[in-house]
């Protein structure tokens, strides 16, 4: 466990060292970070501003709902998410096979290789979404925050299952930057309350690919709606989680290299 | 003559080498219409008590992103990442020594690259919209809504190509790239139509090059212009669309001459 730690503090303190070689380009792309965030919300915004609403949920409910997403995402996109474009770019370019050769659990040098300093921009932005739309709420009650941290710690493992995934199908589909894509859009329906879906999505969404938890079901215990089946959505969270792991490894095993 | 032989050429080939590729582009039958459902739910529920939203109802609106969303598989374009990718690496040096404009070059590419698009993405997501969405896909003035796509799309590539020679200026341009993609797609109307914006931003935004990449061809398709109060009959914004287009072109030249000065082959 020392060791491992030890590796991830070199590998962190060499990244920084790298990316601060483009000091511009990385301010503007955590900058960036914070502002493509703001996008979703936005819209969520330009929506109630006209007059409009999601039946049952206002403004900042809404906006709840999207900074916890949001700030799912900005812890797993600098620690762990990163799996999936190291995968694409090494097995493209046939050097994956370093990683098989070191003497350390594979699983844990793609993640380590894949931490991102510049996604640390959506952790910003998540707190800072996360800040804005807890202001507009009711104060949450201590059994809240208790049940929201559990389920965030599980819409944490849900992105880690996606990013499994993700990653394992490029072992096999080579190259394909388009596995973001698949990602972007299935995770769209954890940005909005779960209600506004139909009956068979939302329960295709917490209990089958729990995406609800990503976003929908924390922020719903934050704010005292206890939603339909979140308990049941976290067990799904955790088999989901061990899918992943399982379709990773077997994916690597099919891993043949590309000779690089 | 030559240089239709030049366009074919390049576009064929760029066409082989994607068809390689061809799952890459094909899961796009997945993606579009997921991204499609999830809009139709929200917009459905938004709906629920109103009818009317800033001009549109609900069909309306599902054929706004019904079409932005087909659009998109016809004007889509990466010229900015390329041109940045040759200039940071130095490999466009040897653009520089052909006889042939890279601009030429690129916009060849993107018609090859699009022509693949077409019939595996376009078509495929057109259908499902049509007959499992269910939604208005038949523009009502076909003819002038071909134009505008076309203009669309030489638009989208003008201010593309621009964005990627910013690489000219700065060693790594990624990071100013993705903020000029971003901004382009919030004031082209890809997120919300224009229209949801205040009205200050509109009239801004009316002046921008950015609506005729999308957001008037889509309202062209659909049949009706409307942006910051000021109404124009189709033909009429179809020709402000031409103009825009000739005036992007120039810019697009002036910057490829600043540029080239500025060149110095770095990595080469």
């Amino acid at each position: 466990m020392k060791s491992l730690l030890a590796c991830y503090r070199a590998v962190i303190k060499t990244k920084l060292a790298e990316r601060m070689a483009y000091r511009t380009d990385f301010a503007i792309s955590v900058l960036l970070m914070l502002l493509g965030d703001f996008m979703i919300p936005l819209v969520t915004l330009l929506v109630y501003r006209s007059g409009a609403s999601f039946p049952g949920w206002t403004l900042q409910e809404a906006l709840l709902i999207q900074a916890v997403f949001t700030l799912a995402k900005g812890v797993a996109f600098p620690f762990f998410f990163g799996i999936v474009s190291t995968t694409l770019y090494h097995v493209r370019e046939g050097s994956f096979d370093v990683f098989l050769l070191k003497p350390r659990p594979i699983l844990f040098l793609t993640m380590m290789n894949a931490f991102d300093l510049d996604d640390f921009g959506r952790l910003i932005s998540g707190g800072v979404l996360f800040g804005l739309a807890l202001s507009g709420v009711p104060a949450p009650s201590a059994l809240h925050w208790i049940q929201f941290a559990v389920l965030f710690l599980c819409s944490l493992l849900v992105l880690f299952a996606f990013s499994l995934f993700l990653s394992g199908l490029l072992f096999k589909w080579v190259g394909s930057s388009r596995v973001y894509d698949m990602f972007d859009s299935m995770s769209m329906f954890g940005m909005y309350p779960g209600t506004i879906f139909s009956k068979v999505f939302q329960q295709l969404f917490t209990y089958v690919i729990p995406i609800a938890m990503i976003g929908f079901l924390p922020a719903s215990a934050l704010l005292g709606k206890g939603a339909d089946g979140a308990w049941l959505s976290m067990g799904m969270s955790i088999v989901f989680c061990g899918a992943g792991l399982m379709f990773w490894h077997g994916m690597l095993r099919n891993y043949t290299s590309a000779g690089g | 003559m030559q240089s239709l032989r030049f366009v074919r050429a390049v576009a064929f080939a760029t066409y082989k080498e994607w068809a390689a590729y061809r799952s890459h582009m094909a899961v796009s039958i997945f993606i579009g219409p997921v991204y499609f459902l999830v809009q139709y739910f929200i917009w459905h529920a938004v709906y629920a008590s109103q009818d009317i939203l800033n001009g549109f109802t609900l069909s309306e609106m599902l054929t706004y992103y019904g079409v932005m969303s087909v659009i998109t598989y016809l004007t889509f374009d990466f010229a900015d990442w390329n041109l940045q990718m040759l200039i940071r690496t130095g490999k466009y040096v040897t653009f520089i020594l052909r006889p042939v404009s890279h601009v030429g070059f690129a916009l060849a590419q993107k018609v090859g690259h699009r022509t693949l698009g077409f019939w595996m993405e376009f078509i495929p997501v057109f259908l499902i919209y049509l007959f499992i969405f269910k939604i208005k896909l038949l523009p009502p003035q076909p003819f002038w809504a071909v134009l505008s796509i076309i203009l669309g799309f030489l638009m989208t590539f003008f201010v593309n190509y621009s964005i990627g020679l910013t690489a000219f200026w700065l060693t790594n341009a990624e990071g100013v790239r993705r903020v000029f993609l971003l901004m382009r797609d919030i004031t082209a109307g890809v997120f919300v139509p224009l229209s949801f914006f205040p009205d200050g931003l509109q009239n801004v935004l009316f002046y921008l090059p950015f609506q005729f990449m999308q957001y008037v061809p889509v309202r062209v398709y659909i049949g009706s212009y409307e942006l910051a109060g000021i109404t124009m009959s189709i033909p009429q914004v179809v020709g402000l669309q031409a103009i825009a287009v000739l005036c992007m072109w120039g810019v697009c030249q002036l910057l490829v001459h600043l540029g080239a000065r500025k060149f110095t082959g770095v990595g080469v």
